[in-house]
C-alpha cells in the first residue's frame, strides 16, 4: 500500500528518505494478531496458497493474480505483485519517493498515527503523546477493502501506484489470512533487550585465519555493546528518544565450530541452532564448500550474511545466503564473458577447458561452460588432469596440436608453467592462454616471463594500484590487530561484512525479523569497501561483487598486474 | 554547541517527518511536463539479446521512440512504469507505426543481458520493447545526458521521455501516467 510526496530536491529527498526508513520501519510490533481460519483449507494449506499469491501473484486456481495501477493500467500477477514492493518481510519500503506502507500482521492489527508512529501503544501512553490517528486498525474487512478499492479504513484513498485487485471473496480470505500471519512475531534470537548472533568456523581453518575474522567481530560487538541504549536519542529530543531506544539490542556473538566430514555439519548446526537460537549468521570461514551450510540456513530460514568462502552455493532463487561474491565461478564467468565481447571474434572458434580435479577447478569450468552456454556459444571441449597430475611441455603440446584451440582456459595452479613456457615458442599454440588469480596465489608472479604476452588472468578483486585509498579507514582499524595479514583479505571482508550488516540492523529497526534483515540489505546503496571493486544490492541479488578484471602480468622479477579490461560484468 | 547543532537538526529533521506524512493523505501530485533538448551520447549498450547497439543511432534514427530508465530488482517505480510500457503495446492499434520502446538499467552489474530477457518475458513484452545494459561509466553519460542522473539506484524517480521524431525535441515526464495520460501524450507528440 503506497503513498506518494513529491521530492523537490535530492538532497531533502534524501534527508527525508533517512528519516522515512526510520519511521516506517520503526514502528515497533504491535500485538500479533491470531488469523482467522479460511473455511475449507487446513491453516497451513491456507497459508501456502496466501505465500503464492504474495510473493508470486498466482491465485489458488494456478491463473496469474490481476489488478489495475496507476487508474487504468492492467497487471498480471506474473509481472508484479504484493512482494514486489511491499517486500517478503512486509515491514515496506521507501523507494524513488515512493512510501511502500507495512502489510505485516502486527501493523495492520495497530492503530497508525501521524506522528511517532514508532512509539508502541504502550509508549504514547506512558509519554502521553497525543497526535491525530492516521487510520484505526484493520479488519478482515477493511482489508479486503484496501486491496480491492485502494480506500483504507481512515476513509483515505491511497496513492493509485497501489493495485486495486480484483479477487473472489475465498481468494481474498486466503490472502487476507496470510497478511495477518506474515512477521507476527519477532525472529528466533532476539529477547527485549538482545540479539544472538553465531558464526560458523570449520576445523580445517588455520588459527590465524579464524583470528582475523574473529578479532575484528569481536571488537564490534563489544563496541556496540558499549553505546548506551539511548544512542541517537538526541534527534528525537521532544519525545526522550524512545523512538531510537525502542530498536537497540546489545549484541551476543557464538562461535560454532563444526569438525568432521561436511556430511555432519547440517547434524551439528541443528544442535547448535536447538541449543542457542540465533538470528543469523554472520560471516563464517571454510576453506570448502559452503553448500552444507547454505542448505541447512536455508532449510531453517536463517539469514547468513557475507560467509568468507570461495565455494558459495550458485543459485538466483535461493534467498537466507548473502555472499560477496559467485568466487571461483565467477572468474570462469567473466572469462567466457570476456571472451565473447571481443571485437575480433576468431579466438572464440575452438575453446578448450583443462581442468585439474578439485573445488577450484570444477568452479572454475562450470563459471565458463554456464556463461559460455548462456551466451549462445558453442559446447567448449573439456580435458580433465586428475588430482596431483601435471602437464610436461610435451604433453600441453600435444593436446594442442590435437584440438588446436584458438583459447585456452588453464583452470590450474602454478605446476602448468613450465608447460606454458613450453607453448611460447610453439607456433600454433592458442592466442589467449586464461588463468584464474585465485587458483595461482602468490606464485601468480612467477608465471613465465615469455608466457605472459598470452595469458590473461581473471582477477576478482579491485585493480591493487587503486586498493590502498580505498582500504585506508579499513586497515587503520584492523592494523592493530594481532593476526592481521592484508593478503588474505579475511580482516578487511570481515570487516566489510560488519558494516554491511551495521546498515542492515540500523535499518531494521525494531521490526526484529530475519527476512527483514535482508530485506533491508538489499535496500543498500552501493558500497565502496575494501577488496571488491563495487558491492551493489537489490531485492534477492545474493552477491555483492558481481565482476572481475581481466589482467596481464608486466615484465621483470617483480612483475605489475596490468588491467586489460573494463569491469566485467556482461 | 555541539547540543545546539543537534537540537536544530533535530527541529529541522521533524519538520521534514510531518511534511510527507502530511502528504500522504492527499492526491499524487500531478505529473510534470517539459520540453526538452537532449545531446544523445555515443556510447554502446548491450540489449537483452547481447547484441552491442550504439544508442545515439538508436534513439536518434527519425522513427518513434520512447526512453525509461529501469532495474530489474527495482521495488517500486520500474514495475509500474513497465507496466505502463506492455500496456502501451498492448493498446497499440493494428497498423500504427511502430513506437520503439526503450528501457536503459541503471543497474549494470545486475542486469545482465539474461536477467534483462527474464524482466521482459514477466512483463509479456512483445518486439519493439528492448532493454539496454552496458559499462557502468557508458550508462551514467546516457543518464547525464537525459538529466536523469543519480548515484544511487534506490533514489531513482519516474521519468518518461518521448522523442518527437519532427523537431528532435523529447518530452520529459516526470511522474507516473495512467494508460489515457500516456496514450495522450503519443498522440500529443504525434507518434500515435
Amino acid at each position: 500500500m503506497s503513498g506518494r510526496w513529491s521530492a523537490s530536491g535530492l538532497a531533502r529527498g534524501a534527508a527525508v528518505a533517512c528519516l522515512l526508513t526510520l519511521s516506517l520501519s520503526a514502528t515497533p510490533p504491535g500485538k500479533a494478531p491470531k488469523a482467522k481460519a479460511v473455511v475449507g483449507l487446513t491453516p497451513d494449506k491456507a497459508l501456502a496458497l496466501g505465500e503464492r499469491m504474495y510473493r508470486e501473484g498466482i491465485l489458488p486456481s494456478g491463473e496469474p493474480m490481476s489488478s489495475v495501477v496507476n487508474g487504468d493500467v492492467p497487471v498480471a500477477g506474473t509481472a508484479f505483485t504484493c512482494v514486489s514492493c511491499h517486500v517478503r518481510s512486509g515491514v515496506g519500503t521507501f523507494e524513488g519517493g515512493i512510501v511502500t506502507l507495512p502489510t505485516h500482521g502486527p501493523k495492520l492489527a495497530q492503530t497508525r498515527y501521524w506522528k511517532y508512529p514508532n512509539l508502541s501503544p504502550e509508549e504514547r501512553k506512558d509519554l502521553r503523546v497525543q497526535t491525530p490517528v492516521a487510520r484505526p486498525p484493520y479488519t478482515d474487512q477493511s482489508l479486503a477493502h484496501v486491496l480491492r478499492t485502494g480506500i483504507d479504513p481512515s476513509g483515505r484513498e491511497l496513492n493509485p501506484v497501489m493495485p486495486r485487485y480484483d479477487l473472489k471473496d475465498q481468494d481474498m480470505a486466503i490472502l487476507v489470512h496470510y497478511l495477518w500471519s506474515l512477521s507476527a512475531k519477532l525472529s528466533p534470537g532476539v529477547d527485549a533487550t538482545s540479539i544472538r548472533v553465531a558464526t560458523i568456523v570449520t576445523d580445517e581453518v588455520s588459527t590465524e585465519d579464524q583470528q582475523a575474522m574473529l578479532v575484528p567481530m569481536n571488537n564490534f560487538v563489544a563496541r556496540h555493546n558499549a553505546h548506551a541504549s539511548g544512542f541517537g536519542t538526541r534527534m528525537y529530543m521532544s519525545i526522550g528518544g524512545k523512538e531510537m531506544q525502542g530498536a537497540y539490542r546489545k549484541l551476543s556473538l557464538s562461535v560454532w565450530r563444526l569438525k568432521g566430514a561436511s556430511d555432519t555439519w547440517a547434524g551439528q548446526l541443528k544442535a547448535y541452532l536447538a541449543k542457542e537460537p540465533v538470528f543469523a549468521l554472520l560471516g563464517g570461514i571454510s576453506y570448502g564448500d559452503w553448500k552444507p551450510i547454505h542448505v541447512f540456513c536455508e532449510s531453517h530460514q536463517l539469514p547468513c550474511l557475507f560467509p568468507i568462502t570461495d565455494f558459495p552455493v550458485i543459485s538466483d532463487t535461493d534467498w537466507y545466503t548473502q555472499y560477496f561474491s559467485r568466487g571461483y565461478y565467477q572468474e570462469g564467468q567473466a572469462a567466457a564473458r570476456y571472451l565473447r565481447s571481443l571485437d575480433d571474434p576468431a579466438p572464440t572458434a575452438r575453446v578448450l577447458q583443462i581442468i585439474q580435479d578439485g573445488a577450484e577447478g570444477r568452479d572454475l569450468s562450470t563459471g565458463f561452460r554456464e556463461t559460455w552456454q548462456e551466451l549462445g556459444q558453442g559446447a567448449a571441449k573439456e580435458i580433465r588432469l586428475g588430482k596431483g597430475e601435471t602437464m610436461s611441455a610435451a604433453s600441453l603440446r600435444a593436446i594442442v596440436q590435437r584440438e588446436k584451440p584458438t583459447a585456452l582456459l588453464l583452470w590450474t595452479g602454478a605446476e602448468a608453467f613450465e608447460a606454458l613456457d613450453g607453448l611460447a615458442d610453439q607456433a600454433d599454440r592458442p592466442g589467449l592462454v586464461f588463468m584464474s588469480s585465485r587458483q595461482l596465489g602468490a606464485k601468480l608472479y612467477a608465471l613465465p616471463e615469455k608466457a605472459r604476452a598470452f595469458t590473461w588472468i581473471t582477477y576478482p578483486y579491485r585493480d591493487p594500484k587503486d586498493e590502498p585509498a580505498v582500504s585506508r579507514y579499513a586497515n587503520s582499524l584492523l592494523a592493530g590487530l594481532p593476526k592481521h595479514k592484508p593478503e588474505t583479505r579475511i580482516s578487511t571482508r570481515a570487516y566489510a561484512m560488519l558494516q554491511l550488516f551495521q546498515a542492515g540492523l540500523v535499518d531494521m529497526d525494531r521490526n526484529l525479523y530475519r527476512d527483514n534483515l535482508l530485506d533491508r540489505l538489499g535496500m543498500q546503496r552501493d558500497r565502496i569497501l575494501p577488496d571488491y571493486l563495487r558491492l551493489s544490492f537489490g531485492p534477492g541479488q545474493r552477491y555483492a561483487s558481481k565482476g572481475c578484471f581481466i589482467m596481464q602480468l608486466g615484465p621483470g622479477p617483480v612483475p605489475q598486474l596490468i588491467r586489460k579490461s573494463d569491469w566485467v560484468i556482461h | 554547541m555541539i547540543r545546539r547543532t543537534w537540537r536544530i537538526a533535530g527541529l529541522v529533521l521533524g519538520l521534514l517527518a510531518v511534511t510527507p506524512g502530511g502528504l500522504l493523505a492527499q492526491a499524487p501530485p500531478p505529473i510534470k511536463r517539459t520540453v526538452e533538448r537532449y545531446t544523445v551520447p555515443d556510447v554502446t549498450l548491450v540489449n537483452q539479446d547481447g547484441a552491442k547497439v550504439k544508442l545515439k543511432a538508436l534513439l536518434e534514427s527519425g522513427e518513434p521512440v520512447i526512453v525509461d530508465f529501469i532495474f530489474g530488482t527495482c521495488t517500486t517505480i520500474c514495475p509500474v512504469l513497465s507496466a505502463g510500457y506492455a500496456n502501451l503495446q498492448a493498446k497499440m492499434p493494428a497498423g500504427a507505426a511502430k513506437i520503439h520502446l526503450v528501457s536503459i538499467s541503471i543497474d549494470p552489474e545486475n542486469d545482465t543481458p539474461k536477467v534483462m530477457r527474464d524482466y521482459l518475458k514477466r512483463y509479456r513484452a512483445k518486439p519493439g520493447w528492448d532493454f539496454f545494459t552496458g559499462r557502468r561509466e557508458d550508462i551514467d553519460q546516457a543518464m547525464r545526458a537525459f538529466n536523469a542522473y543519480i548515484p544511487n539506484k534506490m533514489s531513482h524517480y519516474p521519468l518518461t521521455l518521448i522523442r518527437d521524431p519532427k523537431t528532435g525535441q523529447w518530452v520529459r515526464i516526470f511522474g507516473l501516467m495512467s494508460s489515457s495520460e500516456f496514450i495522450a501524450e503519443c498522440r500529443k507528440v504525434g507518434i500515435l
